[in-house]
């Protein structure tokens, strides 16, 4: 018998979840804060958002396996082709941190890996903070997501194609930064590092998403920010969501565009605070 | 005088070689030089309130708010992004984007500015490189699953010869039996040995597209069994088989050798083979193993004509022939012997020169390290 059979690697993780997340802890509280970015960028998103609650609050910050300072060799195309790849992490990163009862602050698709995480471990987490949710991008049938599929298709192959200069635009650029010293010129570099292949698959998984079954009753309290003129996430959206999730509550933040955590932290800050 | 003195800056801004837009934190357009706005056939203040997003096709916008913004807003610049904007007639045009989040003052709201360039032919040569890879790519693709394809159809070819040769070998032995002419008895050796050489090559190539498919050469130690046998009989087969030829054989394997039998076996039938094949006739090929220093050395050695240095370094790559082109077979022999060689963390080295042409391996005795395989 002849063994033709290429023996493929399987990508087994090297390292703890927190390694291969590049968790980053900080916060003198007890109870959890977990800030979970979204597609196209890594955990600075919240590097505005994050410091106010470090008093109150235990904050975890993390980047998705392919983004930021992940291990990319833990990037497994199968487990990460659906969200529930990535809340499968979340679930693990919250149980190896002990988290019960914490909070978790997802940002565009983050908010429903979010939902998703919470639903399938409802003991993690008590509070869910949804930025700028979608549960699906695509319009069906009523359902206003704000883009046609072709749209999102055009989207998939000018990424495919790289049209965008998408991989450009994702490579670590390394310049100063008079204007901003508090932003030291390491961090500087790896902002919103993403592999481009990879950057490229998670655009797949974010905008093919359908979540719209994940929504409905659900144990935790459930904050909805959403900004005004979000192309990503329109404000029919966010009120879709706000109906779909019985108790939940919608807060419209003075902020245009779909980060309000950056544009407008003060804001964003403020929603959370109220809430929490 | 201050060397300002006449140069008109409202006008240098709004006839720059560049579009340029100020915008507030959000990206809301306050102000549009009259070159973006010529470009994208606009006039006036047709730009200002919009956002720089509206500009783009719907992949811009997306790409503008899930990195472009961010980025920018924590990073304070961003540079040469190729983005494409929407002209008033909904044509679209390449651009390179330069941007600063400029935080002037404390507190203040940051601004943003964007420098942007046509680059239509820029992009024109992009996609142009784009598509070359993804050929070349593609080319190589296909290149390397036909060549997968060939080395399987050939491992698969010389494991069904086996089949047919093994009759062969048996009906060889039956006829050996039988009362033959001298011519006859002639005949069913040369017959014998064109068997033992066809099972040769046939080990080779499996052996060969085994390692090019990444099954490498496995071994099957056996340090209990003596080696000495297994060398002999191959040199007895090869003997059997080359009636005329001369082959000396000394032995002097006083230790045991932790090594594959079987391989090391078939490492000396090439390394014997191919001093049989190139040596001089007239000429008697000289063999010898040892067991000295903790090393087993296996030596073969050929009289005639020397062997290039530089032929000498490419003795050992796969399906190298020399000059010597007719009478060379596949030329795999001393690849899989030197594969064999370096599965047994062992070397193989020729030496030639108008005297001799010396083939010899060395291994150690003893395992380096402990292998699974």
């Amino acid at each position: 018998m002849l063994a033709f059979d290429l023996e493929y690697e399987i990508a087994s993780p090297r390292s703890g979840i927190e390694e291969r997340l590049n968790v980053r802890l900080g916060g003198l509280g007890q109870r959890s804060m977990m800030f979970a970015h979204g597609f196209g960028c890594d955990q600075n998103m919240w590097r505005f958002v994050a410091p106010a609650f470090e008093a109150e609050f235990r904050t975890v910050l993390f980047d998705y396996v392919g983004a930021g300072g992940s291990d990319l060799t833990a990037y497994d195309p199968e487990k990460y082709a659906s969200i529930e790849g990535y809340a499968d992490d979340v679930i693990e990163l919250a149980r190896t941190l002990g988290v019960t009862g914490g909070i978790f602050v997802g940002h565009s698709v983050s908010a429903m890996i979010g939902v998703v995480a919470a639903r399938r471990a409802p003991e993690l987490f008590a509070t869910l903070v949804l930025v700028g949710p979608s549960p699906c991008y695509i319009d069906d049938a009523d359902y206003v997501g704000g883009f046609t599929r072709d749209q999102i298709t055009e989207l998939l192959d000018f990424l495919d194609s790289n049209h965008l200069g998408w991989s450009q635009a994702m490579a670590p650029v390394i310049m100063g930064n008079a204007d901003r010293p508090e932003l030291g010129e390491e961090l500087t570099a790896s902002f919103c590092r993403t592999d481009p292949e990879i950057a490229k698959r998670f655009a797949r998984v974010t905008f093919l998403s359908d979540s719209r079954a994940d929504l409905g009753p659900i144990d935790a309290e459930v904050l909805i920010l959403q900004s005004r003129e979000d192309v990503i996430a329109p404000q029919i959206v966010g009120e879709y969501v706000h109906n779909a999730i019985p108790g939940s509550e919608l807060v419209m933040l003075d902020s245009t565009g779909h980060c309000p955590n950056l544009s407008a932290p003060d804001a964003t800050i403020a929603a959370i605070k109220a809430f929490v | 005088m201050s060397c300002n003195a006449g140069i008109d800056f409202e006008e240098l801004f709004e006839a720059a070689p560049c579009g340029y837009v100020l915008a507030d934190r959000d990206g809301r357009i306050t102000r549009a030089n009259r070159t973006l706005l010529g470009w994208l056939g606009y006039t006036g203040d047709a730009l200002v309130g919009k956002r720089i997003s509206d500009l783009m096709p719907i992949t811009g916008k997306i790409f503008y708010e899930t990195h472009f913004a961010p980025t920018l807003h924590m990073q304070g610049r961003l540079n040469e992004v190729a983005i494409e904007l929407v002209r008033h007639d909904g044509k679209r045009i390449p651009m390179l984007v330069n941007a600063v989040a400029d935080h002037n003052g404390q507190g203040a709201q940051p601004r943003l500015q964007f420098a942007m360039f046509l680059a239509a032919e820029r992009r024109g040569y992009e996609r142009g490189l784009l598509e070359a890879r993804n050929k070349a790519e593609a080319a190589v693709a296909t290149e390397r699953a036909d060549a997968e394809l060939r080395e399987q159809f050939i491992a698969v070819l010389g494991h069904d010869l086996r089949n047919p040769l093994a009759s062969i070998t048996s009906g060889i032995h039956m006829l050996d039996k039988e009362s033959f002419t001298a011519r006859g008895k002639k005949v069913v050796t040369l017959m014998a040995g064109s068997v033992v050489r066809a099972s040769g090559l046939i080990d080779n190539v499996l052996d060969f597209a085994r390692g090019r498919l990444g099954g490498g050469i496995a071994l099957a130690r056996n340090t209990n069994e003596p080696l000495e046998p297994v060398l002999r009989q191959v040199v007895a087969e090869l003997r059997s088989v080359t009636p005329g030829r001369e082959i000396t054989a000394h032995y002097a394997l006083v230790e045991p050798v932790d090594c594959d039998h079987i391989r090391v076996g078939q490492l000396l039938s090439n390394l014997l083979g191919n001093a049989l094949t190139h040596g001089a006739k007239d000429q008697p090929v000289r063999f010898e193993a040892t067991t000295t220093d903790g090393e087993l050395t296996i030596a073969v050695s050929n009289g005639g004509d020397p062997i290039p240095p530089d032929a000498i370094e490419r003795l050992f790559q796969p399906f190298f022939r020399g000059h010597d082109r007719v009478r060379q077979g596949l030329g795999l022999g001393l690849h899989i012997a030197s594969e064999i060689a370096r599965a047994h963390d062992g070397t193989l080295v020729a030496r030639s020169d108008t005297i001799a042409t010396t083939f010899i391996f060395t291994m150690p005795l003893l395992r380096l390290t402990d292998r699974s395989d």
